[in-house]
């Protein structure tokens, strides 16, 4: 039973380093909604044939789903639950910006059977918010935790981002302790990522390369005892070490307030894993519609195109809306490669079993040479039938991970 | 008969890189009219793109022209190119040998270089009419008479009516002409004779086989002909005789003073070695001409595929090299870091250089290089000498009675001011002084031996860079030195890396040892692990430096949405990756083979 995803490419702003595909909302890209929920009519028609058995979960998300205007976010609850069924006790989720929620549009969506929601926070600091364009405070973050705990939401999702411009350590420590202050079910903390044809990139994309060859200038703070996060380098990004400080304080941190690191960059108290997500993760097959929705069905990947015009054209000539590219016909390698790169960024690792069962192989026949190379320091740790990466790598698993890629060995 | 070979003239040019030798060749063969404008690539000679793109002759080439005299005589002129570097000493040499005059070139502002000087020098020994001529006078910094007045007292030469010339603009290029005609002498030498013929070169040609470039001295020589190498008395038939148009053009014979090239079938060019004489198998000449010598390489290195699977493409790519350049020298030899690959002989840093540019574009091998070396005479304690062309081959230390090392004599011309700055650095590098004197009264000549290990470390470099440019050098083989001299090894995590290894002199030692691992580390990117990097001279540990463990390689979000997009990242990583050597759990930068020349001492 594939999972189930619907992108709704609208924000009221773009922040600075988001590279997916949303529209700001201005009063042209208000003309695309209705075009929007259109297509969108059609494509969850004609798509409801891939989920015969219904879906196991659902994800709403952009942009800013809580950014559409209360009936057009209705009439979007109506026409999924019109056209998909759901599994029994199914996770259903929706994200939010802090400065779009209202308590008329979560009243909503509660009763459309939304019992989880994703609050992007970022950070509890307004001068952070603001250095990469988030439009919201921090104060309108803290009401949003408040408002969805008020209207019965117990499975709330909170968005950290560690690595912004101009954050120190303890910034950073401060916005994670307010986080865990309000006890939520799930908290998703993620390394900034500078992503090419962003604002931030072309802003300090140069970061990129010196991030890169952090090496010397590192050693000389170090010896001349200077911290990373002196002075005034409001814009500055922080450097790889600094992250990785970041990343492992907060790792302890959850830990010790019970939460379990059961993803890269991903934190629940138990049993509160996100389900959507770990279906990913774990190689199943999900729906993703909207422009720029992907969808992957046994090997088939497509990717709907990113451009409402063109998608509500190609649903109303009764084509499907895909981008230039078209289907991707997975190639079996890669389909294993992609079950280890994604199924190591779980603390439940990757199913020996369910690797054979996919795919016909066992799993140590496919990259016995790199186990084998990797034993050297423990890298891997098997468990039982499952073969995890050390959890002290995973802040630099990119060098295992391209061991799997683009041919074994 | 001996009237036709009155209207020949072979010369050659002499002169500095950069000093437009090979823009006045082009503009003598424009003029003459061997080639029109149109079928003129610019710098017909450079025939190499590489060649072109350094601005330096490589491989020599000759052609013929046809002039016009001012007495209404049409002379057949034969110019010999030469290459332009030190490296190739002995083949300048050999092509100047096939000439009675030469073009001495210098540029009008930057005067008489020590490459230029060693080549006057050459010329003169084969006792060959120099016509100096004085070029780029276009030049808005040009010094005509400060050059004239150097050649004077350099070279000793009368440059009173040296010719002043621009070959860039075309000025001179017909007092040029006229005066090889009226200077250079005519070739001497009987039709009749038994046939000498001078070899300045070869080239192999995919169905002609290996061709000489020959001067012939005396006698003839035509199809048909069963000619002997003089050196080897191997024999073949000549299939071809002809001249250079300077395209290949075939003609019924070669006489006494021609200059032309001689095809036979021959499998290799080793059996068409430079300076060799070939004479006819029926009626040998008595004796073969002087100076020849077999071409010695003086620098190895190792060369490896960075994929292992590529070594018989680096074989056949090195054989085909190898068919057109017999002082390329190669042999199968094993690293235990880097696998299979070979040990390549050099005559020179140059040389090495454009056989490594060569295998990497034209035959799209990705290589490692290690740090070039020189030939080490070990004797044992058994009194055997052992001849060490890899310092990881040299015996432990206990098995070792003596080390010899190679040593030249280095010549070095430098603007007087210069004189401290170059003395200092000759000391630098365990150079012994033999001389100085002045050529002129702003340039000094200073003469050094010095360690050939010294030079190919980053002599040049040093040279260039403590005399703004300025210094130019030359140098050639002294014999050998006994020396205190030690192996350096590099440990990287805790692991020999055989390839790292170099010979160094006791008194720098810890020096270089110190000064590799820093550079190195600096190399060596962070990976998953830390990895320590050592230099030992035997079991005792000179210096050690660390390479942090990287902190942050991930992907922080990955979900449905982009998928492939990741697994591609990661994909073209793992390929950026590839030009790296895994060597045990770590991997390594190709540049991190030749680090040990990129530091300072």
């Amino acid at each position: 039973m594939p999972s189930l995803y619907v992108h709704v490419p609208f924000c009221i702003q773009k922040c600075d380093y988001c590279a997916f595909y949303s529209h700001g909302l201005t009063n042209y890209s208000k003309e695309l909604i209705p075009l929007y929920l259109e297509g969108l009519e059609i494509e969850l028609a004609n798509r409801q044939k891939d989920a015969p058995q219904g879906v196991s979960s659902l994800f709403i998300g952009g942009g800013t789903p809580t950014a559409l205007p209360l009936d057009n976010l209705e009439h979007l609850l109506k026409l999924i639950t019109r056209n998909f069924s759901f599994a029994e006790r199914a996770e259903k989720t929706t994200e939010g910006n802090p400065g779009t929620l209202t308590r008329e549009k979560l009243i909503l969506l509660r009763e459309y059977g939304i019992n989880r929601f994703s609050l992007g926070v970022q950070a509890f600091d307004d001068k952070l918010l603001s250095n990469v364009g988030r439009i919201h405070s921090a104060q309108q973050a803290r009401d949003g935790v408040l408002l969805l705990r008020t209207l019965g939401f117990t499975n709330i999702n909170l968005d950290l981002m560690f690595g912004l411009p101009g954050q120190t350590m303890s910034l950073w420590k401060t916005s994670v302790e307010e986080a865990l202050s309000y006890r939520p079910e799930h908290l998703s903390l993620y390394g900034l990522m500078l992503e090419e044809g962003t604002p931030l990139y072309d802003r300090i994309g140069e970061g990129l390369d010196r991030a890169e060859s952090t090496g010397a200038e590192e050693v000389r703070r170090e010896e001349a005892g200077e911290s990373y996060c002196d002075g005034d380098r409001d814009q500055g990004l922080p450097d790889d070490d600094l992250q990785a400080d970041m990343q492992e304080w907060a790792v302890e941190r959850l830990e010790k307030a019970g939460y379990i690191h059961y993803e890269t960059s991903n934190f629940a108290l138990p049993g509160f894993e996100c389900q959507h997500n770990l279906g990913y993760w774990r190689g199943e097959e999900y729906l993703g519609l909207g422009p720029g929705g992907v969808s992957c069905l046994k090997r088939v990947r497509q990717k709907n195109v990113e451009d409402v015009r063109a998608y509500w054209a190609s649903l109303h000539e009764e084509k499907e809306p895909l981008d230039e590219e078209g289907k991707e016909i997975l190639s079996l390698e890669e389909c294993m490669a992609e079950r280890m790169i994604l199924g190591l960024r779980l603390r439940e690792g990757v199913s020996f079993t369910k690797f054979r069962e996919d795919f016909g192989v066992d799993l140590r026949d496919i990259y016995g040479d790199v186990l084998e190379r990797y034993r050297y320091r423990d890298c891997f740790v098997i468990q039982g039938d499952r073969l995890c990466l050390n959890e002290k790598y995973a802040f630099v698993a990119n060098g295992i991970l391209r061991e799997f890629v683009g041919g074994a060995g | 008969m001996a009237q036709a070979s009155q209207r020949i003239r072979n010369f050659s040019i002499i002169a500095h890189i950069d000093h437009g030798k090979s823009t006045l060749a082009d503009r003598l063969i424009e003029y003459t009219g061997a080639l029109s404008k149109r079928e003129m690539e610019e710098q017909v000679l450079d025939s190499m793109d590489l060649e072109r793109e350094r601005g330096i002759t490589i491989k020599l080439q000759a052609v013929r022209l046809s002039y016009q005299a001012n007495d209404g005589e049409v002379y057949e002129l034969n110019l010999i190119d030469t290459p332009g570097h030190v490296d190739f000493t002995y083949e300048v040499s050999r092509s100047l040998a096939a000439c009675e005059g030469a073009l001495l070139v210098v540029d009008a502002v930057q005067g008489i270089e020590a490459q230029t000087l060693a080549n006057v020098y050459l010329a003169l020994e084969n006792n060959l009419e120099i016509i100096p001529v004085i070029n780029k006078i276009d030049l808005p910094s040009a010094e005509p008479e400060r050059v004239q007045q150097e050649i004077e007292d350099v070279i000793g030469l009368d440059a009173s009516d040296a010719i002043l010339a621009s070959a860039k603009v075309g000025t001179g290029v017909e007092e040029i002409l006229e005066r090889i005609v009226t200077m250079v002498p005519p070739p001497q030498g009987d039709d009749e004779a038994p046939l000498q013929a001078l070899i300045f070169d070869s080239k192999f040609d995919a169905y002609k086989g290996a061709i000489s470039y020959v001067r012939v001295v005396e006698g003839r020589v035509a199809k048909g002909t069963t000619m002997k190498m003089m050196s080897t008395g191997k024999e073949f038939e000549v299939t071809e005789v002809g001249v250079f148009t300077p395209a290949m053009k075939i003609v019924e014979e070669l006489k006494a003073g021609q200059v032309g090239f001689i095809a036979a079938s021959i499998k290799n060019v080793k059996d068409t070695q430079v300076g060799d004489t070939i004479t006819d198998a029926e009626r040998p000449a008595a004796e073969p001409l002087p100076g020849y010598r077999k071409s010695t390489p003086m620098v190895f290195c190792g060369l490896y595929p960075v994929e292992t699977n590529d070594y018989n493409r680096l074989r056949d790519s090195l054989e085909k090299l190898h068919l057109n350049d017999a002082s390329l020298v190669f042999e199968p030899e094993t690293s235990a870091a880097l696998g299979f690959g070979f040990r390549c002989g050099f005559l020179g840093l140059l040389h090495m250089e454009i056989i490594q540019e060569r295998l990497e574009r034209e035959y799209d091998l990705n290589l490692i290089t290690t740090a070039p070396s020189v030939i080490y005479k070990v004797k044992n304690i058994l009194g055997e000498v052992l001849d060490i062309d890899n310092p990881s081959n040299l015996p432990v230390v206990d098995q070792i009675e003596t080390i010899a090392e190679p040593v030249v004599k280095a010549t070095i011309l430098v603007p007087a001011d210069f004189v401290g700055p170059i003395m200092e650095l000759n000391q630098e590098k365990r150079g012994t002084y033999l001389a100085m004197d002045y050529v002129s009264k702003s340039r000094v000549r200073l003469v050094y031996e010095l360690p050939l290990s010294e030079i190919v470390f980053d002599y040049f470099d040093e040279l260039k860079s403590r005399t703004k440019g300025y210094a130019s050098l030359d140098y050639e083989l002294a014999g050998y030195k006994e020396s205190d001299l030690v192996k350096i090894d590099v440990l990287l995590n805790g692991e020999l890396v055989d390839a790292l290894s170099f010979i160094v002199h006791r008194s720098k030692s810890y020096n270089r040892g110190r000064k590799l691992v820093e550079k190195l580390q600096g190399i060596i990117p962070r990976q998953m692990f830390e990895i320590p990097i050592q230099s030992v001279i035997g079991n005792r540990v000179i210096a050690r430096e660390t390479v942090r463990a990287m902190r942050k390689d991930v992907l922080a979000k990955c979900y449905g949405g982009d998928i492939s997009r990741k697994r591609k990242l990661l994909e073209k990583q793992k390929a950026g990756k590839k030009r790296m050597k895994q060597v045990g759990n770590v991997e390594i930068p190709q540049d991190a083979f030749m680090a040990v020349l990129k530091i300072e001492d």
